[in-house]
């Protein structure tokens, strides 16, 4: 600031003459807000989680700085104008020191605050229940459950048994059973039998569509996609089924 | 006749703009004592770190980017208006409110989208102050935006030039404050 701007200002005269070049402090102010959005990525990169403070805070008071010296020429006012602005700040600072030990801390030489803390611990815990959390972290479990599910095994595993590996009705465990279990190669058994009706049968047993009781309820093992897939692979054993 | 506070400058500085600092020296206090509160209270609770986490940078990022754009057409305003050039600073003052009117519809869409998802005031602390802070800032924008458009009117017909620079001094306050909004809520994660 030159000497001739200071008299200028202090004269009350506020024409251009302050020679600010108002286009390279816009650009300068537009290069600092580039660089304080970037800071957390460079903050994370390096794991120097000050970098993020000082781009963040540190630019900001430059910026607020720039803005406040050259747009609103604070620097050409009279010191009156300083004095009355410093002020303001001296008492929030004197709110906040006067505030802070009991906002900030929660504990003290005398005295703990119990409701803060709680309120930490409660939150802390809390956010693990967070609404989107709960997505993020279904989603995986549930691809888990779906990877590690094969219908052909599931088969091999639940009902070869009763109904035979190759779907014949003939598992050793269904010899004795009455009615016997369904035979799925049998293409008259499947004259009369849609998607729903076998998927229905697999989910909530064969008393639920009116046979045998003996052919349990599976529901409680597969999800409807699983219950699907079952669907598809007992159809794979139709001799007419495409 | 024109009003005293044009005329009058008892402490070598127009009265008018003596009356605007003396506005922001009290807008520092509320303002100041908003975000000094915000800041006690985040850091002796660790836990806000996970509700700011849903705040969008970019969007905050946009809207410091808007309001700094603003404050360098009002700043020409100011410019013109010294030049005498009353259309001029009209027009650029309509920028400037055009700015401000970008800055209210970015709002209005992270506010619903958040507010969609749950995010409302009443979520937790963290909400309450990210939108008592960013709703009093709003406010002043909204208030900044109807008298530029009077002043505007003014102007371009040649009349109050030097109400240009006052209500230039108010804008960029305003955007001095989303300066310290925008890391406390949308950077500092």
């Amino acid at each position: 600031m030159s000497e001739e701007n200071q008299k200028q200002g202090d004269d009350g005269q506020h024409d251009d003459g302050h020679h600010v070049n108002y286009a390279k402090i816009y650009v300068t102010l537009l290069i600092l807000f580039a660089i304080s959005v970037m800071g957390p990525f460079v903050g994370e990169m390096t794991g120097i989680k000050l970098i993020t403070l000082i781009t963040a805070f540190g630019i900001a008071f430059v910026k607020a700085n720039l803005v406040i010296q050259n747009f609103m020429h604070l620097r050409w006012e009279k010191k009156l104008m300083k004095w009355m602005l410093m002020s303001s700040l001296v008492v929030v600072a004197l709110f906040v020191a006067g505030v802070a030990p009991d906002v900030y801390n929660h504990e003290g030489d005398n005295w703990d605050n119990l409701a803060a803390k709680a309120a930490v611990e409660r939150g802390i815990a809390g956010g693990e229940h967070d609404v989107e959390e709960d997505h993020a972290e279904e989603e995986p479990a549930a691809e888990v459950a779906t990877a590690g599910f094969n219908a052909a095994s599931s088969y091999a595993m639940i009902c070869a048994s009763c109904h035979g590996a190759a779907g014949a009705g003939d598992g050793a465990a269904g010899a004795l059973l009455d009615p016997p279990p369904a035979n799925f190669t049998d293409p008259t058994f499947w004259s009369t039998r849609d998607d729903a009706r076998i998927k229905t049968a697999i989910r909530d047993g064969g008393a639920s569509v009116g046979v045998s009781p003996l052919m349990a309820p599976w529901g409680a093992l597969y999800d409807d996609e699983q219950l699907d897939a079952m669907v598809e692979y007992v159809k794979s054993f139709n001799p007419g089924g495409e | 006749m024109k009003p005293i506070a044009t005329t009058r400058s008892a402490t070598g500085v127009p009265t008018g703009r003596l009356a605007v600092w003396w506005l922001l020296a009290s807008e520092v206090v509320i303002f100041g004592g908003l975000l000094g509160s915000y800041l006690m209270m985040r850091l002796g609770h660790p836990e806000w770190a996970d509700a700011a986490m849903h705040t969008n940078t970019w969007i905050g990022a946009t809207n410091t980017f808007v309001l700094l754009t603003s404050s360098f057409t009002a700043v020409l305003a100011h410019q013109a208006a010294e030049k005498g050039d009353g259309k001029k600073a009209a027009g650029l003052l309509v920028l400037t409110i055009g700015g401000a009117l970008t800055f209210l519809a970015i709002k209005s869409f992270e506010w619903y989208t958040e507010i969609s998802h749950g995010y409302t005031i009443t979520a937790n602390n963290f909400w309450s102050f990210y939108y008592t802070a960013a709703g009093l800032h709003a406010l002043h924008v909204i208030a900044g935006a109807i008298i530029m458009g009077f002043i505007a009117w003014d102007a371009f017909r040649g009349k109050e030039l030097q109400r240009v620079e006052l209500i230039g001094i108010y804008w960029h306050f305003v955007d001095v404050v989303w300066i310290f909004l925008f890391p406390l809520l949308y950077i500092a994660k």
